[in-house]
């Protein structure tokens, strides 16, 4: 689920292509720092957890570090590598002045109780408070981790330090969070989607049809998006399993459903499909947006879309990209289809620094502006060097990042 | 320097395997020659008198580049022999050498030595050997030097990778 290989296989296709020695790819790849830190608690029980904290700083070149932080079985050193170099990549591509982090608790959050988590999340920022900041590197949420523990965090940070709101980001609205941030990666994608439909004289969303897998935050918010610019959206899946209706799903029915039974199955208004049904479904544009890695070898034959739109990370393996390619299906590429979720981020930690608060068409003409002006570089790289968008994004990315670095000096 | 002293030193840097029969043989057939610090001792170009055995002090070898300036290749320190390409081959001194010290030598001018040859001497004929020696061990020391410029000049130093990259990002993918 980390896609920390596929990252990495992304960044050296975009390597070779700009021909870059395997000295410079070293430096771009090396972390500026891995910090791995023991986590223990007194459990309610009287017993003591002791759980291990990573985080790992991947490029502060140009600025601080950026990336959040899950609390999963599964995080590691080698997954929090990827994860921190993808969202250098990522914040270089929207030119957020942010480098990329990432971190995390291996622990099965829902094994603890609230009281757990928060003694959790404190320790681990005692541990960590000397690497983190508002200047240096700005924590937000991941994988099971919410606005809540963003306070917790924040109140911890501020204990140590004095007053620092901008030390994490997706912090609840009433203690210094965003307006527009729960929405903000939704929102961002269907942005990114319809600035290619229209460079790309490929019409509006209005009319096509959509398929989305995933209807956590990032997969309600797109739907609703979509259903607001008038796309039909076919079908939705999600883990508990998926509805379909062949003449576009009630949006917002579905939200409310889906909200009161924590799945898309069993909506009333849709017939129920498989997930893998729902990759091979005649729509326009095919939307995965939940885990890593569900577009494989495969599957990727059985995809009939003509668009991919990955508002998830990592989707699509790197084979599957290919052979999406060599079909003549355009794949809008994660780091910078759901950028929007770290750019609201970025607004948030302005906004605290400014201590002032943005109203919600600020923060939306503002988004705008950022996914459409990475739009029009990405385009111009994709036209003039005739490589992907996902190619395209990278060495966007490589450039801005490698000039931040020789222009520092190393 | 006394006489029996020079002998010694002479003995150590030119007559190892000789007999001390030998070793006086040779240091008879050398001239006493003393050097103020800053003077020349052999000049490039110039024709050899002869080999020289520096008995005290220290000088410095430098060549002329092909831009005229002299460049420093070494330094010296007794004992040690110099000019011993002069006294096998016709050829000019490859390099000068200078006094960075008062110095004082023994030269065995070429004459003396051919004179020697001619008499077929065994003591002069041991020399040769051992000056075979002293030059095979300073054509290794060239060859390693040879493959560390060969090596500098293949592989750039890290700080201009850096600035081809930095031109590459500012030209060619500067989007």
């Amino acid at each position: 689920m980390s896609g920390a290989e596929d990252v990495n296989y992304y960044f050296r296709k975009a390597a070779r292509v700009m021909d870059l020695s395997t000295r410079v790819e070293r430096m771009l790849v090396t972390p500026f720092r891995e910090v791995k830190v023991d986590v223990s608690i007194t459990l309610d029980n009287g017993e003591l957890g002791t759980f291990i904290g990573y985080r790992v700083q991947h490029d502060n070149s140009r600025g601080p570090m950026k990336g959040g932080l899950r609390y999963h079985p599964s995080v590691d050193m080698d997954e929090a590598q990827g994860l921190a170099s993808l969202m250098t990549w990522k914040t270089a591509v929207v030119n957020l002045p942010f480098g990329g982090a990432k971190g995390g608790i291996a622990v099965d959050p829902a094994r603890l109780t609230p009281r757990e988590q928060e003694r959790l999340t404190r320790r681990f920022v005692q541990q960590i408070h000397d690497i983190i900041g508002p200047q240096r590197d700005i924590p937000a949420p991941d994988v099971n981790t919410n606005a809540q523990v963003m306070a917790w965090i924040m109140d911890e940070y501020s204990r140590m330090h004095g007053f620092s709101p901008a030390v994490v980001t997706g912090k609840p609205l009433d203690l210094f969070g965003s307006r527009g941030r729960e929405e903000a990666t939704g929102r961002g994608v269907v942005m990114a989607l319809t600035e290619y439909l229209a460079d790309a004289g490929r019409g509006a969303v209005r009319g096509k049809t959509f398929a989305l897998q995933g209807f956590g935050n990032v997969g309600s918010w797109t739907a609703h998006f979509l259903h607001e610019h008038g796309g039909q959206v076919v079908a939705v899946a999600d883990a508990g399993g998926g509805t379909h209706a062949a003449d576009g799903l009630d949006v917002p029915a579905l939200l409310d459903h889906a909200r009161a039974a924590g799945t898309v199955a069993g909506f009333v208004g849709g017939e129920a499909i498989t997930n893998e049904a729902l990759l091979a479904l005649d729509v326009d544009v095919l939307v995965p947006a939940a885990l890593g890695g569900v577009i494989t070898e495969a599957n990727a034959a059985d995809v009939r879309a003509s668009i991919v739109l990955e508002a998830a990370n990592a989707p699509t393996t790197p084979k599957a990209d290919e052979l999406l390619q060599t079909r003549g299906v355009t794949v809008l590429p994660d780091i910078w289809v759901n950028a929007g979720g770290v750019t609201v981020s970025y607004f948030e930690w302005v906004q605290n620094i400014q201590q002032f608060s943005w109203d919600e068409d600020r923060i939306t003409s503002e988004l705008g502006r950022h996914m459409r002006d990475a739009y029009a570089t990405l385009a111009r790289v994709v036209r003039e060097r005739k490589v992907s968008f996902r190619t395209a994004a990278y060495i966007v990315a490589i450039g801005r990042v490698g000039r931040a670095t020789t222009l520092r000096g190393v | 320097m006394r006489g029996s002293e020079a002998t010694k030193v002479v003995r150590s840097v030119l007559c190892r395997g000789l007999t001390h029969e030998q070793t006086d043989q040779i240091v008879s057939a050398m001239v006493p020659v003393t050097v103020e610090p800053g003077a020349l001792v052999l000049r490039e170009g110039e024709r050899g008198q002869g080999l020289l055995v520096l008995l005290e002090g220290s000088v410095e070898i430098v060549k002329r580049g092909v831009d005229g300036h002299e460049v420093p290749i070494a330094t010296a320190e007794a004992p040690s022999v110099l000019g011993e390409m002069g006294l096998i081959t016709d050829r000019p001194h490859s390099a000068t050498v200078r006094a960075l010290t008062p110095c004082s030598f023994n030269l065995l001018t070429r004459s003396q030595f051919d004179r020697l040859l001619k008499g077929e001497s065994l003591a002069a004929y041991k020399v040769v050997a051992t000056l075979a020696e002293v030059i095979a061990w300073r054509l290794s020391r060239m060859d390693d030097k040879v493959v560390e410029l060969a090596r500098r000049r293949d592989c750039p130093p890290p700080v201009e990778e850096l600035a081809a990259f930095k031109q590459k990002l500012f030209s060619e993918w500067n989007f």
